[in-house]
């Protein structure tokens, strides 16, 4: 046994040596081995939750194993650096959300959504204006009066990290209505659920997470969602009006995810990942699972994605030089 | 490696100061009351009232205190050999993993290691190659850790 | 709970698939417990794609289980090798290694075991009878009460280990800096990043840990100059032997630290590892007998061992009540649980009573087990110690390696544990101890967060930090605590001034 572990090591060893003198093998088709999958956030969020079904659909599909690994960190930039560097052999791919239109506007890093070949969008999930139970305000008219009566900056609201989506959300809807979009303090929060627990401690006046994030809590009766930043309404609360509805702002925002991967991979490999995506989201499988964690589904193949990312990209330049967080 | 307290100390407020000097550049956040240097900058002080107490002491035990001593094994050629061994072992994986791939690095940083220790060849070379070949598959098959392959890709398995 | 349901649950739980789910995952969180750099959070992780094909109570007993053994299995590499396994177990490695070069690696084993089962039962119990009204009081924490238990937990660094309280102080400093490397800051702003992203991520602290620990003993033990190339062990044939003994005698710090951690663990966003630090503390702080701590003392083990077990179970009371989760492992058991129609809430109480009951079922038998399972691993672990360190020490440099490797799939956490081995192996020369550094980590970010948030919602007034009610009372413990050596110590001085002069 260890003898042929050995011999096989130095068979691999003696080959590889040769495979480099001759320039490389040729290629068998795509995928021949494990592929990796990049999530740029940590293991037990909703990004991780999506990617991990998507692997997991993916591995049946590919019939290699699809390992899901998280590079977390730096608001995203780690994890989303690393897929756009990998090899561009389809060997590589990662699951790309929305901070990706956002953290090259912060001056965090150099790289932009241009340096990703799209695959397909997977999910949107819009957010949702949140407020305690118990609070005084039982519609979104009563929150913007109260908003727009109170000094600038008293009310406050929390979500995410300084600068994060559900912070430009907010400012943005505030915009739209032709307020200051700073009214509203922003208290940066480690993610969505420290910021609805600070909700329900009387911590903030607002969160505007979307609904799914928001969910144990609505459920559990300590938290009450006034509307929602989407042209229809979620399929995971359909009474909860839309922003259109109430006020007739068409401002809609939500927190995307897709699938990407490095530029330059091959032809062949892009039209059987992007197919194989298609047939992942078409199924049964990933429809409940969704639907079980209340998320909400959109679809776009990889040229819709594209030009998806490229309006994001700009809605978010203008709100975030609006708010002075654009270096 | 034994420093006096007055040179530890010395070397902590240096530390301290060039926090101090960093923080001057930290841009302020609007909407927000604490700026991103205030705490390093707190931290900074404190560290800096410390260092002084320490250098303070340094001084008046410096009679029963030396500046530096060096430990006995800094005079001792096969530990001075150990120590850059170690050392080399993890700068050498941290170079050459991506390159070369787990295995072969794996197999070069045990041997490497055992031989510094005084482990007779015909031991540690079965020993190094087995241990690495089970590591890798405990991570790479059990726990699903992407271990690089390295120049061994076309044999992955 | 009806006996209806109550059988319902015990027949839900004793089936021969669940059982069998239950004795792989505790298996597997024995071992992943076991190697440094592989912790409890990530052997949920990993467990999460196996229970998409599960049904609802062996997937979340599967976690249950497996969690509960990492925990405790993490003191097993920390008692023998002085690497702690997880950050859980970090607080009192020192402890254990030292009773392990007395040769009592078996008592301190032993007795993490025991009291980590029984901590974890009294989290369990306490769970089981008080789940709705502590969820409740757990929602009445803003950043305002998070700030005061982050400073009750740093105050006891000071108290941790037998070194100069001035070196402690520097160490916890140095830690506290060190965790505001990066982009996790309330500002957003990338701090001391020298333009690496690698650091945006700030420093991670289980490579940090696995560098300060395991790699500086390594280098310890190449630059010693008469290496002892084993350890004693003495022949003690029952780890068990001295355990009701230890119970008797420690009984009132295994309630402490029990209590102390099942609370620690409610609180959302702080876990075993704030647990297990804070009642070390605390056991020194009551302890008769503290000038034994540090020198292979088994009291402290006792107690923090049966908190950072006990605050597991806490942890799951706000996760089950409100789907708030109370650290990073419930956070990916929510996930678990709404994927299985168990969606929490008060509400799961009455639409699934028959499930709920079948985990606090699992919970108990969890611990249960835990012992002659645990008792099996420290037999089987105990025997590395008779490999010779020549050949023991390079393969545990490669476990840290890849440890290291595989908490961000990146070689950075290589670089990581070089420069805080090379960091803790000059520290410790110099008489600066390590672990306060490790706290310092461990609760800096939170500390921050916290106040800044804080004075960010209160629009700069400070006051109210001691208005709020529960953070009055938190405040008033802290200063008392904070403040009670300087009182004494002040006391002593003024009583003595008529003598002395």
């Amino acid at each position: 046994m260890h003898r042929r572990t050995l011999v096989k090591t130095l068979a691999a060893l003696a080959a590889t040596l040769a495979s480099f003198a001759f320039g490389g093998g040729a290629h068998a088709a795509w995928p021949d081995r494990p592929v990796t999958l990049i999530v740029p956030w940590g293991a037990g969020g909703g990004t991780d939750g999506t990617a991990r079904i998507i692997g997991s659909l993916l591995e049946k599909d590919l019939g290699q194993p699809v390992n899901v690994i998280n590079r977390t960190g730096g608001n995203g930039v780690v994890g989303h650096n690393a897929i756009s560097t990998a090899a561009p052999d389809g060997y590589t791919i990662g699951m790309v959300t929305v901070e990706l239109v956002m953290m090259h506007w912060a001056g965090l890093t150099q790289m932009t959504y241009k340096d990703f070949n799209p695959i397909g969008l997977v999910n949107i999930d819009a957010s949702g204006i949140t407020v305690k139970a118990d609070s005084p305000y039982k519609n979104l008219g009563d929150l913007v009066s109260a908003i727009k009566a109170a000094p600038a900056g008293k009310m406050k609201a929390s979500g995410t990290g300084q600068g994060g989506i559900w912070q430009l959300a907010l400012a943005g809807m505030l915009k739209d209505l032709k307020m200051n979009p700073q009214a509203v303090g922003w208290v940066p929060s480690n993610g969505a659920a420290p910021a609805m627990t600070d909700l329900v401690a009387g911590g903030v006046d607002v969160v505007p997470v979307s609904l799914p994030e928001a969910r144990a809590l609505i459920d559990a009766g300590k938290a009450r969602p006034l509307a929602i930043m989407s042209k229809e309404p979620s399929a995971l609360y359909p009474n909860v009006p839309t922003l259109k509805s109430l006020t007739g702002s068409d401002w809609t925002m939500g927190a995307w995810r897709g699938i990407a991967t490095p530029k330059g991979i091959p032809p062949e490999v892009q039209t059987k990942l992007a197919a194989a995506l298609k047939k992942i989201y078409d199924s049964k499988e990933y429809k409940d699972f969704m639907g079980q964690r209340g998320f909400g589904l959109m679809y776009a193949d990889p040229k819709g994605f594209g030009d998806f990312m490229a309006k994001s990209d700009a809605d978010m330049g203008v709100i975030m030089k609006t708010l002075g967080l654009s270096k | 490696m034994k420093f006096n307290d007055a040179i530890s100390g010395a070397l902590l407020l240096a530390l301290s100061i060039a926090i101090l000097v960093a923080i001057q550049s930290f841009p302020k956040i609007p909407g927000q009351n604490i700026g991103p240097g205030a705490f390093p900058g707190l931290l900074a002080a404190l560290l800096a009232g410390c260092s002084f107490i320490l250098i303070f002491r340094g001084i008046k035990e410096r009679a029963s205190e030396p500046w530096l001593v060096f430990g006995a094994w800094l005079r001792s050629i096969p530990h001075l050999r150990s120590f850059a061994v170690t050392v080399g072992c993890l700068v050498f994986y941290i170079v050459a993993a991506d390159k070369l791939g787990f295995i072969i690095c794996g197999t070069v940083v045990l041997s490497a290691m055992m031989w510094t220790l005084k482990t007779r060849p015909q031991i540690f070379i079965p020993v190094a190659l087995i241990a690495t070949l089970v590591i890798h598959t405990i991570f790479y098959k059990g726990l699903r850790v992407p271990l690089p392959w390295g120049v061994l890709m076309p044999f992955a398995w | 709970m009806t006996p209806h349901v109550l059988m319902q649950a015990l027949a839900l739980v004793f089936d021969p698939y669940v059982l069998l789910v239950i004795f792989c995952s505790a298996i597997f969180g024995l071992f992943v417990g076991c190697i440094p750099g592989l912790t409890a959070t990530m052997a949920t992780a990993l467990l999460v794609p196996i229970t998409f094909f599960m049904p609802p109570v062996p997937a979340v007993a599967a976690i249950v289980t497996a969690t509960a053994m990492a925990i405790f299995s993490g003191d097993i590499p920390g008692a023998l090798l002085r690497i702690p396994g997880t950050p859980a177990s970090a607080a009192y490695t020192d402890e254990a290694y030292a009773m392990t070069l007395k040769g009592q690696a078996e008592v301190a084993l032993g007795a993490g075991l025991v009291f980590s089962a029984i901590g974890g039962l009294f989290g369990t119990a306490v769970m089981i009878a008080f789940s709705p009204s502590l969820a409740e009081i757990a929602l009445q924490f803003s950043s305002f009460e998070y700030f005061w238990l982050v400073v009750l937990g740093l105050a006891g660094a000071v108290f941790i280990g037998n070194s100069s309280v001035l070196k402690a102080c520097i160490s916890l400093l140095l830690g506290l800096l060190i965790a505001c490397i990066g982009l996790e800051n309330p500002a957003g702003h990338p701090r001391f990043t020298f333009g690496l992203n690698e650091l945006m991520s700030g420093v991670e602290l289980i490579p940090m840990m696995v560098g300060m620990f395991a790699v500086s003993e390594l280098l310890r033990f190449v630059t010693n100059m008469d290496p002892p190339m084993k350890i004693a062990t003495d022949k003690i044939g029952n780890i068990f032997g001295g355990m009701w003994g230890l119970l008797v005698k420690y009984k009132w710090p295994l309630v402490r630290g029990s209590a102390l951690g099942t609370i620690i663990g409610i609180q959302p966003g702080s876990g075993a590892d704030m647990a297990s630090w804070m009642s070390y503390a605390m056991s020194k702080k009551f302890s008769k007998e503290p000038e034994k701590f540090g020198t292979g003392h088994v009291e402290g083990i006792v107690e923090s061992g049966a908190a950072n077990n006990s605050s597991l179970a806490g942890a799951w009371i706000p996760a089950i009540v409100f789907g708030i989760p109370g650290d990073s492992i419930t956070a990916i058991a929510i996930g678990v649980l709404y994927l299985k129609n168990m969606n929490p809430g008060p509400t799961i109480f009455v639409n699934n009573p028959q499930n709920i009951y079948a985990i606090f079922i699992v919970f108990i038998l969890a611990n249960i087990i835990m012992v002659p399972l645990g008792w099996l691993t420290v037999k089987i672990a105990t025997k590395i110690l008779k490999v010779p360190r020549n050949i023991l020490m390079p393969i545990i440099l490669l476990f840290c390696i890849v440890g290291s490797f595989a908490i961000n799939n990146t070689v950075f956490g290589v670089v990581l544990i070089l420069f805080f081995g090379l960091a803790a192996f000059l520290l410790e020369e110099n008489g600066f101890p390590v672990a306060p550094a490790i706290l310092g980590v461990v609760l800096g970010t939170m500390m921050e967060e916290n106040f800044v948030t804080s004075m960010i919602k209160s629009d700069g007034n400070i006051w109210v930090f001691f208005t709020r009610p529960i953070a009055m009372w938190l405040a008033a413990g802290t200063i008392i605590i904070l403040f009670w050596p300087v009182g004494t110590w002040a006391w002593q001085k003024y009583r003595a001034r008529p003598i002395s002069t």
